[in-house]
């Protein structure tokens, strides 16, 4: 009979306790997080669009928008008629 | 914390950057056995994270993964990267001790492919400190594309402890249970190549970096230029724009007795110039102003480079940067004095990249117990006999490569680790 392997995540979690200041990154991201791709799911819109849309301030879109880039939740879509402002769109 | 035996090799290098591996290297290659001491996740220092190079813009990841693999696969050395190196204690000629502390990644670095499959599963994101904070990572990553080892570290800080980063692992490499190791060193000589800090220009208030953030570190620049840049292309960190009116401020924590650092950071001047050129390349309609006491082109090729970078139109312009004041839309307004016309003028750029200089690195003077090793004025390692034998410092068998004795370009510190991997090895044959 095959015996369950013991996670050393469990040997961890005895003697670590996560903070709170990461509990409340999770949370934050998350709820941005939510408002960016939930701002995407219409059409693809530039940095300011969704910004204005989400009320979130331009810099903390930027950054939220470019890591779930990264990570392949969002892509680069069309520059703008005046080449100053990219669109992103959610990754089919 | 874990014990283990005592480990015993010719020299320590402590500090992988170009000028620790570039030491290494040569002492390997005579026969020596070498323990490299890194710091941080990945062998490579600051040159790994460069985009190109002055004057003669290679890229800089070219010529620095292949040393950097050729430093990892060399059998004469042993790496130990997210490590340290305390208590150094001279005991007698060709005899230091010395306790290496490794530090737990919480991944088993044989086992982990850098798949990054638990990356993806990982729910937290934080700011990622190897693209200078313009971008997220996760709190199990991979340092870098290019890092060496590319294996994955957990930021336990930031970890809420979820376990799915060891759920997903197709090798069960996610190990929790690991810490420090302490091991017992003894070597016959040490090299020092810690290497350099950057200058924090929050220092600066009236340069508003970290509030105005359109106003970014030439660190930061050089990220939004390479391959692996944080955005799809060079943009504003404010809302995504594509700049095309940029402004350099030079000698940004250099050559400023205000700030503490009253001397030239040697590199500030070349490296704007050579990222001045790279954004016309990348953004051909944009303007690039350089903001400048003066420019010190003194190396071979430099002033030709300088040239260049006049010929395609890059502006320079005499007169150090007093303020930076921010408009609604997140441009900048450079309040400056004009020193060739003599007048206080007030410019418009809606990016501004600030030059900033070269500080010692304060653990040199950390790693050792006894004899202490002394520093110069400016608080760099001291050099005892500067202009006979630049490596030497005041503990016979201990030699400096590098940035940690002041402020220098590469070739510059691949010439001093050489000479310091050379007096290494006198030192140990005599
Ligand atoms: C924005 C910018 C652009 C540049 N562009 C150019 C260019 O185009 N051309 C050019 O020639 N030069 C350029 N330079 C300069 C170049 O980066 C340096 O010359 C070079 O990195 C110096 O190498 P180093 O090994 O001395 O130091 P570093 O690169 O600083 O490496 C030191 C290493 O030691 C490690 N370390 C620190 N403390 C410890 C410790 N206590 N224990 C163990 N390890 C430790 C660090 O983690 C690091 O890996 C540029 C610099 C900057 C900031
Ligand atoms: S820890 Fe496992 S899942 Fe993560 S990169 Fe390494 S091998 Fe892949
Ligand atoms: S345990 Fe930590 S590192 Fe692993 S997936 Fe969860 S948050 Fe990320």
């Amino acid at each position: 009979m095959e015996t369950k392997k013991i996670k050393t995540i469990d040997i961890i979690k005895e003697k670590r306790t996560v903070s709170a200041e990461a509990k409340q990154n999770l949370k934050e991201y998350n709820k941005i997080k939510k408002l960016i791709l939930k701002s995407l799911e219409s059409e693809a819109k530039t940095i300011p669009q969704i910004a204005a849309e989400t009320e979130l301030p331009l810099d903390v879109v930027t950054f939220y928008l470019m890591t779930l880039r990264r990570y392949g939740s969002i892509e680069t879509g069309e520059i703008d008629d005046m080449d100053e402002y990219f669109s992103y769109k959610l990754k089919k | 914390m874990e014990q283990q035996n005592e480990l015993s090799f010719d020299t320590l290098v402590i500090g992988g950057g170009i000028a620790g591996s570039e030491a290494a290297i040569n002492l390997a290659n005579l026969n020596y056995k070498v323990i490299l001491v890194e710091k941080d996740l990945s062998l490579g220092g600051k040159m790994i994270h460069l985009s190109k190079v002055f004057p003669t813009l290679d890229c800089a990841a070219c010529i620095t993964t292949p040393k950097v693999s050729e430093t990892i696969r060399h059998p004469n050395i042993t790496i130990y990267t997210y490590s340290e190196v305390k208590n150094i204690v001279k005991v007698s000629e060709k005899k230091f001790t010395a306790t290496l502390v490794k530090k737990p990644r919480y991944v088993n670095e044989d086992l982990c492919t850098g798949c990054q499959e638990c990356e993806d599963k990982c729910p937290v994101v934080v700011k990622d400190q190897f693209q200078y904070d313009l971008v997220g990572r996760k709190a199990v990553y991979v340092p870098f594309s290019i890092a060496n080892p590319r294996v994955v570290n957990i930021d336990i800080e930031n970890c809420i402890l979820c376990g799915l980063c060891e759920k997903v692992c197709p090798v069960d490499a996610i190990d929790f249970t690991q810490e420090d190791v302490e091991i017992p060193l003894t070597v016959k000589s040490v090299i020092i190549a810690t290497g350099f800090e950057l200058f924090d220009p929050t220092q600066i208030l009236r340069y508003g970096f970290g509030k105005f953030k359109n106003v970014v570190t030439a660190m930061q620049m050089e990220r939004q230029l390479v391959p692996t840049r944080p955005y799809n292309s060079v943009l504003r960190p404010k809302d995504g724009k594509m700049p095309d009116n940029i402004a350099y401020i030079l000698c940004t924590g250099s050559r400023d007795e205000t700030v503490g650092n009253p001397i030239c950071s040697q590199i500030c001047c070349m490296y704007s110039v050579k990222q001045a050129q790279l954004l016309l390349g990348a953004l051909p309609m944009a303007d690039v102003s350089i903001y400048c006491m003066d420019i010190r082109a003194f190396g071979k090729g430099f002033c030709e480079f300088y040239q260049q970078a006049v010929g395609m139109g890059v502006e320079f312009h005499k007169g150090r940067v007093a303020k930076i004041t921010e408009k609604e839309n997140g441009n900048l307004i450079l309040r400056y004095e004009d020193i060739e016309e003599g007048k206080i003028k007030e410019v418009e750029h809606d990016l501004v990249v600030l030059s900033i200089g070269v500080l010692p690195n304060p653990d040199a003077k950390l790693l050792f117990d006894s004899p202490v090793i002394e520093s110069d004025e400016f608080n760099y390692v001291k050099q005892t006999d500067e202009l006979l034998c630049p490596p030497d410092t005041n503990i016979k068998g201990v030699f400096v490569a590098g940035t940690s004795s002041g402020p220098m370009d590469i070739p510059d510190s691949i010439l001093s680790a050489g000479a310091a991997s050379a007096c290494s090895a006198n030192y140990i044959r005599n």
